[in-house]
C-alpha cells in the first residue's frame, strides 16, 4: 500500500494504482475523456492533469496513467489547471460540430458535460469542418466520425477487451477516423462495447436514432435472461417500451456485454409473440381468454389423474424461470398434478456436469467467479468456445493472455477463436476430451508434481484413482485422440506449472454422453494438484441458460428436491412435507429423456418454456411421443414447434416483464426488475398459483416473488441469508447461510461440506464406438444465438440468419463443393437433414459443425442417446 | 438522418483486383515475417516493392499470413505517406509544401499541375504518368521552391517553367 494525499485528504491504495484510482477512492473527481477502467490507461486527452509535489518539486501530469506513490501531494484544481483544461476542452471543440441539438449522445456526452462544467463560452479561434459521412452500413451500429474526440477508447475496448481487433485508427491529421481496413461494414462481434463506450456521439447504437436520449429514459436494472453468466443490464424504457440496453459500469461484468443481452431483447417486442392462452378446438388452437384456459387445462389434469393416477402427468421445467418460479413449479408438481415426474428437457449436458461435480466436491455447481479467471496463469478451456457461448467470459481469457502473459490450452474439436491466443490447441474428436484429462492427470501422477500429503488432508480416494488410470497412459490416448502424446504432457506440465490454473467447462460441448466423465476428470486434476478452494484457480462450470444453476438449486429434476435434497430420502421429504403441507411422492420420477420417450405411461404434459421438438436428441421419438399424449400444455411466450403440437398454450412475460432472482453460473444470486408490463400478461410464477387454486388446492398461494424468497431461504441452506432487501445492495453468491453471511466467490476455501472430497476413479480408456462414416458431426453454438429461443429476435436473426454446416476449406474441395451448396448430412442409421455449407476457419478437417439453435435445420433429428458421438456422410443434393 | 448522410459525402474507395496467382508471390514475404508482427513496417514496404502499391487482397492477405488484424494493417498503410493503396504514376511528383517554398511560389506550381495534369495531391493522372504528393519541407529551403520528380530534385523553380519540366517526364 502507498498512502498519499490529494487536495489535502489522506489515501492509502495499492501498489501500483494510478493517482486517478487514488482521487477516485478518496472521493475526488477529476475529469476525463479517455479513461475507463477495464482499459489500459492511454494518456490522449489530457484533460486528467494533475499538480503532483513529490521531494520538493511540482510538476503536473497526468493522473490517469501515473503511478500513486507514497508521500506524493496532489492538487486536482488550480487556476493553472483549469485554464490547461478549458483548453484542451476548447482545441477539440476546433473540429467537433456542434450539432448537439440533433445528436443522440446529447446529454449523455461526456465532452459535453465538461464543456458545460468549464463554461466554454467562445472560442479564441475559427472552426473547422471535417467531412466523413455517417456510416449506417453496420448491424446496430452507426459511425459519425465528425464526431470523434480521438479517445481511442472503442479502437481500444475492441482490442483489450473484446480480442476482435476490429476498429483501427486510419488516416492521419483532419482525415484521421477510426474504421475497419477500407471502410467495410463491420464483421465482428457486434457486442456494441465501441458505441457504448465512446464518450461523445461517434458511435452509437442505431436504435438509439431517434428514439429517445438517455435523459429521457427510464432506468431499470435486471439481469441478461440468454446466458448464464447472469451479467447486469440497464434497460432504458420510454412510453412504456424498452429502446434501448446498457450495463452498469459497477455491476460485475463491468459494463461488458455481448451482442445477445445488449442488441438480442426485441424478442419481447416480436409481433410473434403470444398475447392471449390458445386452446385446441376443432384441431385447431384458438385464442380465448385466461379463465377458460386455465379451467380447461385443469380439467384435463384432473381428467387424468382421476382416470390414471397422478403418475400419468408429468413436467418439464426449465432453466429459463427464475428461482422463484421453480421451486413454486415443484411443488406445484409434486403436490398439485402429483407427479414425481418433473424434469427439464434442455439442461442435460449441464446436469450432466454438475452431477459429476456433486458428489466429489459438495456442490453440483462451478467452484470459482468469472472474474477470477483474468489472473490465472493457465486457462484450459474443455470443449469450451467461450467467444461462441459465453462472450463475456471470453474477455476474461482475453484479459488474461493479453495482459497477465496468461496461456490457454484448448481440448476441442472446433478450431476456437480462442486457439489463436498463446498456447496450445489439442484437436480432439468430440467425446475424448476426458480421455485426454486423464492423461494429463496421469502424467502428474507418475512424474509425483503434486503434493501427496496435501492431497491425503483434503481428499479421499487417490489410491483408486491411480490405479483406474494405470492405461491412460499419453501414448495410448494419442493413439485413440490422434493428439501427440508430447502435447499431451506439454499441456500437464504447463497447467501443474502455473501458479494459478483454471479449468473452464461449458455446455458448449452440448452433446450427449461424458459430461459426467469431462466433469469428474476435471475435478481429479484440479484437486490433485491442489487447484481447488484457491482465488483464479477450479472448475468453472458455464451453463446454457440463464437460469441453469437455479434450476438445479430449486430442485427440478426427477429425485430433486429443493436445496440439492433427494426426494428418496426421508428427512427430506419430511422437510418439505411439513412445509408445503402435503405429501410427496416417496420415489424418484422419470426423467425427462424416459417422458419424451414415449414409453413412461405419460399420457399429460406440461412443459413450460421449452422446446424438445428442436431441441431434444432423437427428434423422431420426441415427436412421437408429444403427438400420443392425451393432452399436452405448453407456456411459453412464442408457438414454437411444440407449442404448435400442443392442446394448451399459455403466454407467459418475459424477463423483463418480471421480478424475481436468477442464479448465475458463478452461483451469483440477482434480482430482476421489472419495466412496463401489460395487464393482460402472466408470469409463470401467477400461472402456477392461479392453476393450484382451479385444481383445488388454494392453499398453495404466493403474494409474489418476495414471498417465496423468504420461503426459499427458510428451506435451502445455501440461500439461507439470502432476501430481497439484501439483494438490493448487490448481488450475493451462495452458499450464503445467514443474514451476515456475504456469501462465497470462491467455493472451499475452508474445506469441503462433507470434510473431505472424493477423488472418482476413471471409466476403462476405450476407442469410442462411431459409424464409419467420414465426418465428425459438431454440434456448435454461435454467440448470435442461444437455443433456438434466440430465433425470435429479429435483430439476431438479422445479423446470423441461416444456420450453415461449417467446413474445412480442404473438405469442401476434396467433395467439390463451394460456399453456399446444399448439402445432406446423414447419419449411419438413415437420419439426415439438409442446409447448406459454408467455408469455415473454426471447422477442422473431417468435422462438420452444425448450429444446435436453429428449428430450421433440425439438428436434433441426427442426434441419439443411443449414440452420443455422431459420425456423418455430406453429400451435395 | 437521410439528408444528413447525404451532405457528408466520402470519397469512395477504388478497389483494383491482383490475380490469385499473383496474389500467391506474397506468401514468400509472410515467410520471412510470420511470427514477428511488430515487422509489419518491412512487409508492407517488401510488399509495395512487389506490386507498387497495396490494394485490399494484398493487405488482407498479409494481415492473414502475418496474424495482424486487418483493421490495424490498413491503419499503418493509411497513416504513412510512402505507402499508397492504389497504383502509383510511372513518375512521383513530390512537391514541398513547406512554409519557405509555399511563400516561393509553390502554391502556384500546385494550381499549375491540377490544371494542366489534372491531378490533385494524393492522386494519379488516368494515363498513369504522374501521381502527386505533398510534403512538408524537404529541409533544402535554399532551393526553394522545390519539386522531386522521382529521384530528381527541381529547385528554384519558376512555376511558369512547371509544364517545361514536366515534359521531360513520359
Ligand atoms: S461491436 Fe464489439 S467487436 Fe465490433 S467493432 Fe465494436 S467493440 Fe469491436
Ligand atoms: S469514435 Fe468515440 S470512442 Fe472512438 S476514438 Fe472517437 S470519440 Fe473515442
Ligand atoms: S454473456 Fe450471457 S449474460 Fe452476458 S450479455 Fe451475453 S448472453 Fe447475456
Ligand atoms: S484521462 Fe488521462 S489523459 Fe485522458
Ligand atoms: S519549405 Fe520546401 S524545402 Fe523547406
Amino acid at each position: 500500500m502507498v498512502t498519499l494525499t490529494i487536495d489535502g485528504v489522506e489515501v492509502s491504495v495499492e501498489r501500483g494504482s494510478s493517482i486517478l484510482e487514488a482521487a477516485q477512492k478518496a472521493g475526488i473527481g477529476i475529469p476525463t475523456l479517455c479513461h475507463d477502467k477495464r482499459l489500459i490507461a492511454y494518456g490522449a486527452c489530457r484533460l486528467c492533469m494533475v499538480e503532483v509535489t513529490a521531494r520538493g518539486r511540482t510538476r503536473t501530469m497526468p493522473a490517469c496513467f501515473n503511478p500513486a506513490r507514497d508521500g506524493m501531494e496532489v492538487a486536482t484544481q488550480s487556476p493553472k489547471l483549469t485554464e490547461s483544461r478549458r483548453k484542451q476542452l476548447m482545441l477539440l471543440l476546433r473540429s467537433h460540430p456542434l450539432l448537439c441539438p440533433s445528436c443522440d449522445a446529447c446529454g449523455d456526452c461526456q465532452l459535453q458535460n465538461l464543456v458545460h462544467e468549464f463554461e466554454i463560452l467562445e472560442l479564441p479561434f475559427s472552426r473547422e469542418t471535417r467531412h466523413f459521412h455517417v456510416d449506417n452500413a453496420s448491424h446496430f451500429i452507426r459511425f459519425n466520425m465528425n464526431l470523434c474526440i480521438k479517445c481511442g477508447m472503442c479502437v481500444r475496448i475492441c482490442d483489450e477487451i473484446q480480442g476482435e481487433n476490429e476498429l483501427s485508427f486510419v488516416e492521419r491529421g483532419m482525415e484521421c477516423e477510426v474504421s475497419t481496413d477500407f471502410g467495410r461494414p463491420l464483421n465482428c462481434e457486434f457486442c456494441g462495447q465501441c458505441a457504448t463506450i465512446c464518450p461523445v456521439g461517434a458511435i452509437s447504437s442505431k436504435w438509439l436514432v431517434g428514439t429517445g436520449r438517455e435523459f429521457e429514459l427510464k432506468k431499470t436494472n435486471t439481469v441478461c435472461a440468454f446466458c448464464s453468466l447472469g451479467c447486469s443490464l440497464t434497460l432504458g424504457e420510454k412510453a412504456k417500451k424498452v429502446v434501448y440496453v446498457t450495463a452498469p459500469a459497477d455491476s460485475p461484468n463491468e459494463g461488458n456485454l455481448c451482442v445477445k443481452g445488449r442488441y438480442g431483447w426485441p424478442y419481447v417486442y416480436s409481433e410473434e409473440r403470444l398475447s392471449k392462452p390458445l386452446i385446441r378446438k376443432n384441431g385447431s388452437l384458438q385464442e380465448v381468454d385466461w379463465n377458460e384456459a386455465l379451467s380447461f387445462v385443469a380439467d384435463r389434469f384432473k381428467n387424468i389423474k382421476a382416470g390414471s393416477g397422478g403418475q400419468s402427468l408429468a413436467a418439464l421445467g426449465s432453466d429459463r424461470l427464475t428461482n422463484e418460479e421453480a421451486y413454486v413449479f415443484n411443488r406445484f408438481v409434486r403436490t398439485v398434478l402429483e407427479t414425481p415426474h418433473l424434469d427439464r428437457a434442455a439442461g442435460f449436458t449441464y446436469r450432466g456436469l454438475t452431477d459429476g461435480v456433486e458428489p466429489m466436491l459438495g456442490y453440483p455447481a462451478g467452484t470459482n467467479s468469472i472474474r477470477e479467471i483474468r489472473d490465472s496463469k493457465v486457462i484450459l478451456l474443455v470443449g469450451a468456445d467461450l467467444t461462441e457461448t459465453h462472450p463475456v467470459a471470453k474477455n476474461e481469457v482475453i484479459v488474461a493472455t493479453a495482459r497477465h502473459r496468461a496461456r490457454v490450452i484448448v481440448i476441442d474439436a472446433i478450431q476456437t477463436k480462442l486457439t489463436y491466443r498463446p498456447g496450445m490447441h489439442l484437436a480432439t474428436s468430440p467425446g475424448s476430451e476426458y480421455l485426454i484429462l486423464n492423461a494429463m492427470l496421469k502424467w502428474v501422477l507418475d512424474e509425483g508434481r503434486f503434493d501427496k500429503t496435501a492431497l491425503a488432508l483434503r481428499a479421499d480416494g487417490l489410491d483408486e484413482l491411480a490405479a483406474s488410470l494405470e492405461a491412460y497412459t499419453a501414448d495410448k490416448v494419442a493413439e485413440l485422440t490422434g493428439v501427440p502424446a508430447a502435447l499431451i504432457t506439454q499441456a500437464a506440465e504447463e497447467y501443474v506449472n502455473a501458479p494459478t490454473a483454471t479449468i473452464v467447462l461449458t455446455q458448449g460441448m452440448n452433446r450427449i454422453g461424458f459430461n459426467v466423465e469431462i466433469a469428474q476428470a476435471a475435478v481429479n486434476l484440479a484437486l490433485v494438484t491442489g487447484r481447488i478452494g484457491k482465488s483464479s484457480c477450479g472448475v468453472h462450470i458455464f451453463g446454457e441458460k440463464a437460469n441453469s444453476q437455479g434450476a438445479i438449486d430449486m430442485g427440478l429434476g426427477p429425485e430433486l428436491l429443493p436445496g440439492f435434497l433427494r426426494i428418496s430420502d426421508e428427512a427430506s421429504r419430511a422437510k418439505f412435507e411439513k412445509a408445503w403441507d402435503d405429501a410427496l411422492p416417496a420415489t424418484a420420477g422419470l426423467s425427462a429423456r424416459e417422458i419424451l420417450s414415449g414409453d413412461g405411461g405419460i399420457k399429460g404434459l406440461y412443459v413450460i418454456a421449452e422446446n424438445p421438438v428442436d431441441t431434444y436428441p432423437d427428434r423422431a421419438t420426441v415427436q412421437k411421443s408429444l403427438s400420443d399424449l392425451e393432452f399436452l400444455v405448453v407456456q411459453d411466450m412464442f408457438l414454437t414447434s411444440t407449442a404448435k403440437m400442443a392442446h394448451a398454450v399459455l403466454p407467459v412475460a418475459s424477463f423483463m416483464e418480471k421480478t424475481g432472482t436468477f442464479t448465475s453460473a458463478e452461483r451469483l444470486v440477482q434480482r430482476l426488475h421489472p419495466t412496463f408490463r401489460s395487464p393482460s400478461v402472466k408470469t409463470d410464477l401467477e400461472i402456477f398459483v392461479a392453476l393450484a387454486a382451479v385444481m383445488g388446492k388454494p392453499s398453495m398461494t404466493y403474494s409474489g416473488p418476495e414471498q417465496v424468497m423468504n420461503e426459499i431461504a427458510g428451506l435451502v441452506d445455501t440461500y439461507a441469508g439470502i432476501s430481497y432487501d439484501r439483494l438490493a445492495e448487490g448481488p450475493i453468491p451462495w452458499p450464503c447461510v445467514d443474514s451476515e453471511d456475504p456469501g462465497k466467490p470462491v467455493l472451499y476455501e475452508g474445506g469441503f461440506p462433507r470434510g473431505k472430497a472424493q477423488l472418482a476413479p476413471a471409466p476403462n480408456p476405450a476407442a469410442l464406438a462411431v459409424d464409419d462414416l467420414p465426418f465428425y458431426l459438431v454440434s456448435g453454438i454461435l454467440k448470435f444465438h442461444s437455443g433456438s429461443f434466440s430465433q425470435w429476435s429479429p435483430s439476431l436473426m438479422e445479423v446470423c440468419p441461416d444456420g450453415l454446416a461449417e467446413m474445412h476449406r480442404n473438405d469442401l474441395k476434396a467433395l467439390d463443393l463451394k460456399e453456399g451448396d446444399t448439402v445432406r448430412l446423414s447419419t449411419g442409421d438413415g437420419a439426415s437433414i439438409q442446409l447448406n455449407v459454408s467455408w469455415s476457419r473454426r471447422a477442422l478437417q473431417g468435422t462438420v459443425i452444425v448450429p444446435e439453435h436453429s428449428s430450421q435445420v433440425k439438428l436434433n433429428t441426427l442426434l441419439s442417446w443411443a449414440k452420443p458421438v455422431v459420425k456423418v456422410r455430406v453429400e451435395k443434393v | 438522418m437521410k439528408e444528413r448522410d447525404d451532405i457528408l459525402k466520402r470519397k469512395v474507395q477504388k478497389v483494383e483486383v491482383v490475380p490469385p496467382e499473383e496474389l500467391a508471390k506474397l506468401d514468400e514475404i509472410i515467410d520471412r515475417y510470420e511470427g514477428r508482427p511488430s515487422y509489419l513496417i518491412p512487409a508492407l514496404k517488401d510488399a509495395q516493392e512487389m506490386f507498387g502499391y497495396l490494394p485490399m487482397e494484398v493487405q488482407r492477405k498479409l494481415a492473414s499470413g502475418l496474424n495482424i488484424p486487418s483493421s490495424h494493417v490498413y491503419g499503418v498503410v493509411t497513416f504513412y505517406s510512402f505507402f499508397t493503396i492504389e497504383p502509383r504514376g510511372r513518375h512521383t511528383l513530390r512537391l514541398c509544401l513547406g512554409t519557405a517554398c509555399y511563400v516561393k511560389g509553390s502554391k502556384d506550381i500546385l494550381d499549375i499541375i491540377v490544371k494542366e495534369v489534372g491531378i490533385n495531391v494524393g492522386e494519379t493522372s488516368e494515363d498513369g504518368r504522374f501521381s502527386l504528393e505533398a510534403v512538408r519541407c524537404l529541409g533544402a529551403c535554399g532551393l526553394a521552391p522545390v519539386m522531386l520528380i522521382g529521384e530528381d530534385t527541381h529547385g528554384n523553380m519558376d512555376p511558369k517553367d512547371t509544364t517545361k519540366i514536366l515534359e521531360g517526364y513520359q
